[in-house]
């Protein structure tokens, strides 16, 4: 997996930090912590599952037939975890930096 | 079994059978779900989306196999490669008309719209340059007009030839099949040397009246005669394939075999085509072998079933 992360792979894989999630919930959760903004497609979402799949960062745990509909479980694995973990205190680091720059020229906060 | 509504299921035959039974129903499930919560235009972009995702796991263009993982190394080289060949035919086919245009007054300065393609792919890679992520668009866009632009300038009888076209045309393959992967800066760089190394062979091995070699250009552009250098070509093209191969690097050496590809084709159609140029028997064993090569590289990237996963249903009780 690259070291860059692109959007909707870090909400993927912060939906899942909540705990495992079946397909739709984690379009459902990506809409949610996107307030919106990112629709993943469901053929988006199973090229992502795949990848991040044969990449090592979520792994299928199971699965359960729900009002006679199949759904299978993906969470986060040990190497998953970390990478969202670095990847969210990337995005903090810079997102501190852009703030402190904007209160020092009186933007915004 | 679940049961599974008749038009999510006919999605599915894009499908390869062995993901089908893999993943078939939880997609139709998903499509549901989705299908219960969205307007129905939001439905249809999700179908045509699982439609899409189902051709490319057929055809092998995903970024966990081989064949896409090529082609995404491919990509942007590919359209790096593209401009260079536009930049050498400029200088060894098109240029020279202008300093004997006095022969056809009719055409003005160039005999062909030839250059407005070339530009139009340095101006892509330009573009490429500053905006990676955007190399599918721009291939689509570069690939598109070069095409149409071909086709109306047919009409005026001031088209490039075919074969050159044909090659430009196809060097934009990779980014267009490319699966969707972050593409870095990174990545540009690297794929100049590609650029330059084309030129540097189309300039070493090619026949112009500026520099006599591989392609013969008549002082029009795109008119170029195929000489007897190209199996050398071909032969450098599938070594480098092979002791890439051999070397364990072999997304790399997925991805030159499919940056040679128009070059090894055409050495053999572009022959074909004319009744006096004689065909060199190297160029269609180049062929051959490069056939084989591919047949290998798609053979690996077949979809193929992932082992089951470890399953532990008392850990799902509270779903999701």
């Amino acid at each position: 997996m690259t070291k860059e992360m692109r959007e909707p792979t870090f909400l993927v894989l912060a939906t899942l930090a909540e705990g495992k999630k079946h397909g739709y919930a984690i379009i459902q959760g990506v809409a949610s912590l996107s307030e919106g903004e990112v629709d993943l497609k469901a053929g988006t979402l199973y090229a992502m599952l795949d990848r991040l799949t044969f990449d090592g960062v979520i792994e299928s745990v199971g699965e359960e037939v729900v009002d006679g509909r199949l759904r299978r479980y993906y969470e986060l694995t040990p190497q998953g975890t970390t990478l969202l973990g670095e990847e969210s205190k990337r995005r903090v680091k810079v997102s501190n930096i852009a703030l402190r720059r904007l209160r020092f020229v009186g933007g915004v906060a | 079994m679940t049961q599974r509504p008749a038009r999510s299921g006919k999605l599915l035959r894009f499908y390869p059978k062995a993901y089908r039974e893999e993943r078939g129903e939880e997609i139709v499930a998903t499509l549901q779900e989705a299908a219960e919560a969205r307007v129905p235009r939001a439905s249809l972009s999700d179908q045509i989306s699982v439609a899409m995702y189902g051709v490319r796991v057929r055809l092998g263009l995903t970024s966990e196999t081989m064949f896409g993982k090529a082609l995404d190394i491919a990509s942007i080289p590919g359209l790096v490669m593209g401009a260079f060949f536009g930049t050498y035919l400029l200088i060894s086919g098109d240029l020279p008309v202008v300093s004997s245009r006095f022969f056809y007054p009719q055409f003005g300065p160039f005999l062909t719209v030839g250059p407005l393609f070339y530009l139009v792919w340095v101006l892509g890679v330009a573009v490429v340059f500053e905006w990676p992520q955007y190399r599918r668009r721009i291939a689509g866009t570069c690939m598109s007009l070069t095409i149409v632009g071909e086709v109306l300038a047919k009409v005026a009888h001031r088209n490039p030839n075919f074969w050159e076209i044909a090659i430009l045309v196809s060097l934009g393959l990779p980014s267009l099949l490319a699966p969707d992967v972050y593409v870095t800066r990174r990545k540009v760089v690297p794929s100049l040397s590609v650029g330059l190394a084309t030129f540097a062979t189309l300039f070493f091995v090619s026949e112009s009246n500026v520099n006599p070699g591989f392609f013969n250009s008549f002082y029009w552009s795109g008119t170029y005669e195929i000489v007897h250098r190209q199996p050398y070509v071909d032969v450098f093209l599938l070594a480098l394939f092979a002791v890439l191969w051999i070397t364990k690097r072999r997304e790399v050496a997925s991805a030159a075999l499919i940056l040679s590809s128009p070059w090894i084709i055409v050495g053999v159609a572009y022959p074909m085509s004319l009744q006096y140029l004689r065909m060199d028997s190297l160029n269609v064993i180049a062929l051959i072998a490069w056939a084989v090569a591919m047949a290998l590289i798609v053979t690996t990237s077949r979809y193929r079933p992932r082992p089951p996963a470890s399953v532990d249903l008392s850990t799902l009780n509270s779903g999701s």
